[in-house]
């Protein structure tokens, strides 16, 4: 027992001494959060940190005032920044470099009338240059023109048979498509996104939420009365919390998921959900997360914004416990980074995320701040990688896999990935090899199906010839014995 | 050594598998059957039951290895074993078995064959297997389970001389026993861990005001 068991201790060992020792021996760089992933099995594995703080702008920073409460950043796509400074009733823009403010709008000129703004909440600029801003207890979406000082459409007060009776018009994100229709997440709306035409007029519900009742909850109600049914809860969706559009009009939006499995949703233009989600099933942030009520830190992650990235990246934000989750386009999580507190990098009530280049922009509310972070050399790896995948170069992206697994060997993606690249070349003893390092059984199967029939081509001569001699030496050996009459069992005729 | 090895023992023990009503009869009635015998089978199966953890194949084995522990599984395979037994032999005696706890354990732990024998070719297998194929590693380790199940049945209801319907019912208060044991047993330690904390807080205090 002990001899079969020894190696397994051992290693068992020595895999939790790698575990433990990685964290330490890898923060090269010193940031204020932890950085991490899952591994096949759900433990938490340690990474270097794939972004690191890159200082902060504030209306301070700007000179135009503190930002109060501001509610979300979007990029241009000249790469200026618009911020949506909520409670000071303006939305900024920030050039390129966000070292200035280029632009403060308090108000603008409405069709020959001043007009001013009322909490915007939400900013987004389209791929003409317009700029969408869902003013939201004006109840309305007006849209700016590119120099920003004056309105060429407002959206107010839409009609539908759809909409309940008393049903107030609250927009609080908005997002634009490449054919100008416009997506916007409005207050008390459970039916989903609300799509407007170009021209402004309401079109339908988008990509509404199932309602997950769980079998205790459904065993609860039919044990109970009508009347405790009528007054009881009302089991209603979620709400969507960010949206934004990719270039191919694909819709992401993300929502508050209790269960903690699936916060990120890509709508199709029918409004049906298209994500796709990696191994283990769960685009939701955290898996591993204490139940609700053990404390602040605890239940699933409260996912606020989506952002889409390039070559079918996207990434969450969680602010209970401040972390940025992105995955590629296969739903494979990629790596976590972030954290509460007060220090540069770390948020008290982060509400809105944007990118542009190699840096990714995190809206604070509560520090009204927003903080920049700067791509490591390991997060620029994957990302490249990632993106060759996503480009189908996937032979060109081993050679950065082998650079990530350089920085951490840990990395189950990586091994994935040089081992699909040796599978494509034909070396499959190298592909098994690496495919289950990085536990993917499917294609680990593919390559060991090839491995096994090349071995068997290569050696079918040898087997069958040991195979007809085992059968003749058993036949001469059975004839033989037989003359010699056989031995007779301990009580054969009983 | 060989007292308790003999070459009969391990004649009925082979004959088990392909004659079992007969073998059971001469082991309850001929005294064929061997206790030590018995407890080599079950260590045998607990081997093989780690084995199967540490070295199946990699498309069909789950396991995380951190959790494999060998002294765990032996453990628990002994006290279930054991369990099971006792279980089986405290019923049994109230309800005209005829089986004393000898033939009970010998039973049990001889009807594990099959499954030993299954285990080894299933993990063999298990290495050459890859995706869409595992249901060979899953229809060898049933056969094992179906085997080993059909043989604890056709034991018990020989050493003990019921019928079948009577087998069946046995074993299921059987299982009720095996819980009351667990919980009896719990109760005990709990019990048992309270005096000795009291004993343990008037030594303190003593010890403390001494």
């Amino acid at each position: 027992m002990k001899r079969f068991l020894k190696p397994a201790v051992v290693a068992a060992a020595a895999m939790m001494l790698f575990l433990c020792a990685a964290p330490a021996a890898l923060a090269s760089v010193d940031v204020p959060y932890d950085s991490y992933t899952y591994n096949y099995r759900e433990y938490v594995e340690y990474t270097p940190a794939p972004y690191i703080p890159a200082g902060s702008v504030t209306g301070l920073s700007l000179n135009i005032g503190e930002f109060r409460n501001p509610q979300d950043i979007s990029i241009a796509p000249d790469g200026r920044l618009l911020v949506a400074d909520t409670d000071n009733d303006r939305v900024v823009i920030v050039n390129a470099e966000m070292t200035e403010a280029l632009m403060v709008i308090e108000g603008f000129d409405n069709n020959g009338t001043p007009d001013s703004f009322n909490r915007p909440f939400g900013v987004t600029v389209s791929d003409r240059g317009l700029i969408y801003i869902a003013d939201s207890l004006n109840r309305r979406i007006v849209v700016l023109d590119e120099t920003g000082l004056s309105a060429v459409q407002i959206i107010e007060n839409p009609q539908s048979d759809m909409f309940a009776a008393e049903y107030v018009f609250t927009p609080l994100k908005v997002a634009v498509d490449y054919a100008d229709r416009i997506y916007v997440i409005s207050r008390n709306v459970f039916q989903g996104l609300m799509v407007f035409s170009p021209e402004g007029e309401f079109m339908s519900f988008f990509g509404t939420i199932n309602v997950q009742i769980s079998v205790w909850q459904r065993v609860w109600r039919a044990l109970s009365s009508r009347r405790q049914r009528e007054v009881g809860i009302l089991f209603i969706p979620t709400e969507f919390t960010g949206v934004d559009v990719d270039d191919d009009g694909f819709v992401y939006a993300s929502c508050i998921d209790p269960l903690g499995e699936q916060a990120a949703f890509r709508l199709n233009p029918k409004g049906e959900d298209v994500i796709k989600t990696g191994a283990n099933g769960n685009v939701g942030g955290d898996l591993d997360w204490m139940p609700r009520g053990a404390g602040t830190y605890s239940g699933p992650s409260y996912i606020v914004d989506i952002i889409i990235r390039d070559k079918g990246l996207y990434s969450i934000l969680c602010s209970r416990r401040g972390r940025i989750f992105t995955y590629d386009f296969e739903g494979n999580l990629l790596y976590i980074f972030g954290g509460m507190g007060a220090q540069v990098g770390t948020f008290r009530t982060p509400a809105a995320m944007a990118h542009t280049g190699d840096k990714l922009l995190v809206l604070d509310s509560g520090r009204q701040e927003i903080m920049l972070f700067a791509e490591t050399e390991y997060g620029r790896l994957i990302n490249e990688a990632v993106g060759l995948r996503f480009d189908g170069d996937e032979r060109l992206a081993v050679d950065l896999w082998r650079q990530v697994l350089a920085i951490n060997e840990n990395l189950e993606l990586a091994n994935v990935g040089i081992g699909k690249a040796y599978l494509t070349d034909g070396n499959n003893s190298e592909a098994m090899k690496h495919l289950r390092l990085g536990m993917d059984r499917t294609y680990y199967s593919v390559a060991f199906k090839r491995y096994r029939n090349d071995l068997l081509k290569e050696n079918l001569g040898a087997i069958l010839t040991v195979a007809v001699v085992a059968a003749l030496a058993l036949y001469i050996w059975n004839t033989v014995k037989g003359k010699g009459g056989r031995k007779g069992d301990l009580l054969a005729d009983d | 050594m060989t007292k308790y090895f003999t070459r009969d023992n391990l004649y009925y023990f082979r004959r088990t598998l392909t004659n079992p009503v007969d073998s059971f009869y001469e082991i309850r009635h001929r005294e064929q059957g061997s206790v030590p015998l018995a407890l080599v089978t079950v260590f045998a199966f607990s081997l093989c039951f780690t084995l199967d953890k540490i070295f199946a194949g990699f498309i069909v084995n789950t396991v995380d290895p951190r959790s494999v522990n060998g002294l765990t599984d032996l453990v628990s395979v002994f006290l279930l074993f054991g369990l099971f037994s006792v279980g089986n032999w405290s019923v049994t005696c109230l309800m005209n078995g005829e089986g004393r706890l000898k033939d009970i354990l010998v039973v049990t732990g001889y009807s594990l064959m099959p499954l030993i024998l299954t285990y080894i070719p299933a993990i063999l297998i298990s290495n050459v297997l890859a995706a869409n194929e595992e249901v060979f590693y899953t229809v060898i380790l049933g056969f094992g389970v179906a085997w080993t199940a059909i043989l604890i049945l056709m034991g018990i209801m020989t050493v003990h001389n019921y019928t079948l319907l009577k087998t069946l019912i046995t074993l299921v208060i059987t299982l009720v026993a095996m819980f009351l044991i667990i919980f009896l047993a719990l109760l005990l330690f709990d019990l048992l861990n309270q005096v000795y904390g009291f004993f343990f807080s008037v030594y303190t205090e003593f010890s403390l005001r001494g």
